[in-house]
């Protein structure tokens, strides 16, 4: 055992006397990270959307585009749009400009058409150079037109009264008239209320823990969710870097001159393989600690985490050790490797959430050790035990180990 | 003190040794002179415990070699290729090598710093090795070897591609090895070396010993005749009826070609005469050269080839 700690030593020795290569390793992930993070976080912790210009042409001027008008200015709207009168000319010039996202045009006669219960069109002008608040404002003027429509209908008669009345002069205007269709108004309104207050169906709004659920989004849960997939993935270069001794120490003659000295093949191969694992485990020490400071990731229970980090570098570790008894030489190593890290990373779920993948993709993903680990650090997350993950990576890291250490005992056979 | 019987090892078809039989002595040192795939590394690997599946037996001190793992801290082995860590520093190096046998931390310590010493490394005993030059490589690469101090020392091509100053140094501590009382096996291609340096040369071919003993015992095998070599220009046929009638009676003709011709002969006063004869017969030597006999000579005459064929 002594020379297994001696062979093990070294190693840890000479691969943190010259960090570069693990030091770009953990940097990229970390940057790749920050990188999607920022561009995909929401803007705020708030969730809010940033308030929407949009430009109202009326050309109407009447009753009708007034109440839709003042719509946009209702409390909680208030602070959605940021609503500017204009005219037709200033207003195609302004959308020509990309100066609001959205130009909504009311036409002339609209209120009139309306009062008559005649098919009225609004124009909604979308600027296309946004993706999403136009169709916000698009949305908010159905909405609008549908309860303007049903308000409408459900006052029918006393709108045409009020239609009829509209075209007298103020001198000739039958005041006494009003009073019978405000009654007739009024007593809707209060049999409307019976059922509108209280709403029949209230809508209340919480955020759920049930299984299966995830927290909200923000940018931080957002690392979170990215940074296990970058670890998983640069955690398999860093082990097949480390690992790649095995195959340059026989290139080079080491490993023949470690034969001549009382070193047993056992002990060589397995302070590689334990090399392997702890290299994996210190790289995603440094991460999940860069993580924790810089991206403010809550990881879930150490104790856990640190079990599934350990399983996956023991699992990367033992897979790395059958793929060097395999291949047959440094370059063949370097030209297969990072394909294969690559694939495990694409059908693993490391480089894209594996909720949106194909199902094709996400039936291979199975056997990727990127699944498991990243399933698994999703469930930590959550507090849970992520004990499918440990067992499947653990099982078979166990397999690769039984296939790895006879292969390359043969191959340690010079 | 190291036996070898009978050692048959084979690759496919190729036999590298045929019954390959030794004896070496403690504190011999046995040159090993061989053309290329004449079975030297073969011999070293087997040695070293790096190659198996042969015949044969190989003993040190009347146990087998391969007896049990122990038997390895008595070989050193200073391999052709350099074999340590470039990224670690010299005195890592040593420490890293050495620890791999069973030689206590402490005693481990001094020793690498005297090697060190011996190999005159020490002043730059904390500097990377990449930064060291082909000679200081090799150096260091024969140092690892002598470390735990073995009984037995392996070294295959220890002076390849280096310089003079370097190779005089490497040769300076096989002999200073051997002095001290450790067996030593080492193959090269460089005649001079082992002439210099070894208490036991042998030539081998094919995987088998064809001549050993001390120099000028080697030297014997072709007798004591100097070898005379004649260019110029010179029909091959002419140049040997011309000396027919000189033949024999201590004067040989060794080859003769178109223009190049060679003789051994017992008394340089007979050359005189030779050239009068090729002068009568109007054969034009440009150039004459007297060789004594040599290494080079014996392995010539051995191989049938020259060491770098």
């Amino acid at each position: 055992m002594r020379r297994f700690f001696l062979v093990l030593a070294n190693d840890i020795r000479r691969h943190l006397r010259s960090p570069w290569t693990l030091l770009i390793f953990i940097a990229i992930p970390l940057f790749m990270t920050a990188l999607i993070g920022i561009i995909f976080a929401p803007r705020s912790e708030g969730n809010e959307l940033p308030s929407i210009p949009v430009l109202v042409v009326d050309n109407d001027k009447g009753l009708g585009s007034k109440l839709l008008v003042g719509a946009f200015d209702a409390d909680q709207l208030k602070k959605m749009f940021q609503v500017t009168l204009t005219d037709q000319a200033d207003g195609d010039k302004r959308m020509a400009k990309g100066k609001a996202s959205a130009m909504v045009v009311i036409p002339k006669g609209f209120t009139l058409d309306l009062l008559e219960a005649k098919p009225v069109t609004l124009l909604v002008v979308k600027n296309p150079a946004e993706q999403f608040l136009p169709d916000v404002v698009e949305e908010f003027m159905k909405t609008i037109a549908v309860m303007l429509s049903g308000a409408v209908q459900a006052f029918a008669e006393e709108v045409k009264g009020l239609r009829a009345m509209l075209n007298l002069k103020l001198d000739s205007f039958p005041w006494e008239r009003l009073a019978p269709e405000f009654g007739k108004a009024q007593k809707k309104v209060v049999a409307a209320a019976k059922f509108l207050d209280p709403l029949l169906i209230r809508l209340k709004t919480e955020e759920t823990r049930a299984a299966g659920a995830r927290p909200p989004v923000t940018a931080y849960s957002i690392f979170a969710v990215i940074l296990p997939g970058m670890a998983i993935m640069f955690l398999l270069f860093i082990v097949q870097t480390v690992m790649r001794d095995l195959l340059s120490d026989r290139e080079d003659g080491k490993l023949r001159r470690m034969l001549t000295t009382p070193l047993r093949p056992l002990e060589l191969i397995g302070a590689r393989i334990a090399g392997g694992w702890i290299m994996g485990l210190l790289v995603l020490a440094v991460m999940v600690a860069v993580g924790t400071l810089v991206f403010r990731v809550a990881w879930g229970p150490f104790g856990y985490f640190l079990l599934l980090a350990a399983v996956a570098a023991f699992w990367t570790a033992a897979f790395f050790a059958l793929f060097h008894a395999l291949v047959r030489s440094r370059n063949q190593a370097g030209a297969l490797g990072a394909p294969i890290i690559l694939a495990f990373s694409l059908f693993g779920g490391s480089m894209m959430n594996p909720e949106v993948m194909p199902k094709a993709f996400k039936a291979v993903g199975i056997v990727t050790p990127n699944r498991w680990f990243i399933d698994g650090a999703a469930l930590v997350r959550e507090g849970r035990f992520p004990v499918l993950s440990l067992v499947v990576l653990f099982a078979s890291g166990l397999v690769l180990l039984a296939l790895a250490v006879p292969a390359l005992r043969r191959r340690a056979s010079v | 003190m190291l036996e070898i019987k009978n050692l048959t090892k084979s690759y496919g078809d190729v036999v590298a040794l045929d019954r390959f039989s030794l004896d070496l002595k403690k504190g011999e040192v046995l040159g090993l002179l061989g053309p290329n795939g004449a079975g030297k590394t073969t011999l070293i690997s087997i040695l070293a415990g790096t190659v198996r599946d042969f015949t044969g037996t190989v003993t040190f001190e009347g146990r087998s070699l391969f007896a049990d793992r122990s038997m390895k801290n008595r070989l050193g082995v200073v391999p052709q290729d350099m074999a340590f860590y470039d990224d670690l520093n010299a005195m890592d190096n040593l420490l890293f090598w050495g620890g791999l046998y069973d030689v206590p931390r402490a005693d481990l310590k001094r020793r690498a710093a005297e090697l060190l010493e011996v190999v005159e490394l020490s002043d730059r005993a904390k500097e990377p090795v990449k930064n060291f030059s082909g000679g200081m490589k090799r150096r260091l690469n024969t140092a690892i070897g002598l470390l735990h101090k073995p009984d037995l020392l392996l070294l295959d091509e220890p002076t390849v591609g280096i310089d003079v100053q370097a190779k005089v140094s490497i040769l300076d501590i096989i002999r200073s090895v051997g002095a001290a009382g450790t067996a030593v096996i080492f193959t090269t291609h460089q005649l001079a070396e082992v002439e210099g340096t070894c208490s036991r040369i042998a030539i081998m071919d094919h995987g088998r010993i064809l001549a050993q003993g001390t120099l000028d015992a080697l030297i014997r095998i072709v007798g004591e005749k100097d070898i005379v070599e004649f260019t110029g220009e010179f029909a091959a046929a002419a140049f040997s009826e011309a000396l027919q009638d000189l033949a024999g009676d201590g004067l040989e003709l060794l080859s003769v070609a178109d223009g190049l011709a060679s003789l051994a002969v017992a008394d340089t006063g007979r050359i005189p005469k030779v050239m009068d004869r090729l002068f009568q017969r109007k054969l034009a030597v440009t150039d004459m050269k007297i060789k004594t006999p040599s290494l080079e000579t014996v392995f010539l005459k051995l191989t049938g080839r020259s060491l770098r064929d």
